[in-house]
């Protein structure tokens, strides 16, 4: 045991030596490549503090899309042609299309259409139809990540075996009942490290919208690196801030994950 | 036909297709109250979907159910009423072959899910008749457990307290021990045998011949979805009517010595 701990420690610092040695490769290479990391020590702040709009933009979207993927699962397991016949509808459109084109859709073809609600003088249904760059932003990523989430949700809540839901129909429960009681609370432990992986693609994601303007990371880098033309240097900085986000977030899922096997293990 | 008093159950022409399978082909039975039946036959005969037909865990093709005064009458193309289904699913507690506890729950948690989601009880009110349930079937100590510390013998006793906590009427068993270590086996038909005794009706589908002839009042005998021998289990064991009957259990006989 002490030995094959050993090995493994061995070979974690090996692995760690490894990465160690790519990163000063590269870091050389970029000196060599007219690399200023002077403009870069001048300018992070900028371009990092776009790092809570990122966070903030990917809390309220996963949020939304696991309501949203929720609703779309129970709808794709329904009999009921209408409700399977809307969420079939909605992930087919939502999946057969473009992130971004979806963004734009939200951002710039909704508000052709509050204006001819205003037109016809409904003041406060054009109102809904014009958003601002933030909350386009929500509206797409939820919406499309809804639809993934859906096929995930749909199948772990199919994994708890057929025999649980017997047991709840034969203690009298009826379906809703089943499935609040019984049925969610045993997906939702299967579901939950999709979630995180669908979080931690999601930050990558936020930089499509980039395109309304909203001042999160890539719109912040990018905007920096045309005015002094250092590309090189401000979207490096960005794919930095991506990376390190998604390695401690990352972390945190495994550690939630481990807590959550507690929760009924023996 | 008229309704004993004592009659809790009444089954009549009982049929049941899985698509072109016809699995119960006129199933007709009744029970009395307090009385013990076992149905027994060789597997697929069709004795576990008629259980599982009598709470409508499968819908019957067509026939009449009759649990403690409440009637469902299934036909074609009729679809029955689900609060009469309702009514026959609160009056039977169903115990499974593989014991559908719900793991996310303790043991007490179990058995007070029927009285708090179902009956609407206050969860303060709940929790003693849980606790006087586990006791019964002697797993109080259990009762903060989750189901995966449990033994297969503790898991299908708490889902025995879990049926019994709704207070049912009657009690179906659908081979309550098949999914048993054989050491395992024992405590669960303890807590069988001592409700027999206190005088719950139970149908029970079991391989257990030897418990079965210990705790029956009656028998009866399935194959290809008919009922071929109905009496209590001395005729059943040892004058059988018909043939395959005695085929089926002669060898059942031998090996587990039932005098």
């Amino acid at each position: 045991m002490a030995i094959q701990r050993r090995i493994k420690r061995i070979h974690a610092i090996e692995v760690t030596l490894v990465w160690l040695a790519l990163i000063a490769i590269l870091t050389v290479a970029l000196m060599f490549l007219n690399f200023s990391p002077a403009y870069v020590a001048e300018h992070w702040q900028f371009v990092v503090t776009g790092v809570w709009t990122t966070i903030a933009l990917c809390l309220i979207s996963i949020a939304i899309a696991t309501i949203l993927a929720l609703l779309g699962a129970l709808g794709r397991m329904s009999a009921n042609p209408i409700a399977n016949g809307i969420s079939g509808f909605y992930i087919s459109i939502i999946r057969g299309t473009p992130l971004l084109i979806q963004i734009y859709l939200i951002y710039l073809g909704l508000p052709q259409i509050g204006s001819q609600f205003r037109a016809l003088g409904y003041d406060q249904l054009a109102d809904l139809f014009t958003l601002t760059a933030f909350q386009s932003g929500v509206l797409a990523l939820s919406l499309n990540y809804g639809a993934y989430m859906t096929e995930i949700f749909r199948a772990g809540l199919q994994s708890i075996s057929y025999g649980q839901r017997e047991a709840a129909i034969a203690l009298g429960m009826n379906r809703w009942q089943t499935m609040r009681r019984v049925i969610l609370p045993q997906g939702v432990r299967i579901i939950i490290p999709d979630i995180g992986n669908q979080f931690i693609a999601m930050q990558k994601d936020t930089a499509q919208v980039s395109v309304m303007g909203i001042w999160e990371l890539t719109f912040r880098a990018n905007r920096m690196a045309r005015q002094d033309s250092k590309f090189m240097e401000m979207l490096l900085l960005a794919a930095l801030t991506y990376w390190i986000l998604t390695i401690v977030t990352s972390w945190m899922q495994s550690r939630l994950e481990r807590r959550m096997a507690h929760a009924y293990e023996r | 036909m008229p309704m004993n008093d004592n009659t809790i159950i009444r089954v009549e022409n009982l049929h049941k297709w899985f698509g072109l399978l016809h699995v119960l082909r006129g199933i007709s039975f009744s029970v009395q109250s307090k009385d013990v039946l076992v149905i027994i036959g060789r597997s697929g005969s069709g004795k576990s979907t008629l259980l599982r037909c009598l709470n409508f865990l499968e819908d019957p093709s067509s026939g009449n159910i009759t649990i403690a005064g409440h009637t469902v009458t299934t036909a074609p193309g009729i679809r029955p009423d689900q609060q009469k289904i309702l009514a026959l699913r609160l009056s039977t507690g169903m115990v499974f072959q593989e014991f559908n506890l719900f793991p996310h729950m303790t043991a007490l948690d179990n058995v007070i899910e029927g009285l708090i989601t179902v009956k609407r009880m206050k969860k303060d009110d709940a929790i003693p008749i849980g606790e006087r349930y586990l006791r019964k079937v002697g797993l109080f100590d259990k009762r903060d457990v989750h189901p995966i510390r449990l033994s297969g013998g503790q898991k299908q006793r708490v889902a025995i307290a879990r049926a019994l906590a709704m207070e049912p009427k009657v009690m179906l068993f659908d081979e309550p021990t098949s999914a048993l270590d054989p050491e395992l086996i024992g405590e669960v038909l303890d807590v069988m045998k001592q409700l027999a005794q206190e005088g719950m009706t139970m149908l029970i589908v079991t391989h257990e011949m030897g418990f079965a002839c210990d705790v029956a009042d009656r028998m009866i005998y399935v194959d290809e979805g008919e009922i071929v021998e109905e009496g209590c289990p001395e005729d059943i064991f040892h004058n059988p009517k018909d043939e395959r009957t005695h085929i089926f259990l002669n060898p059942l006989l031998k090996v587990q010595h039932i005098e």
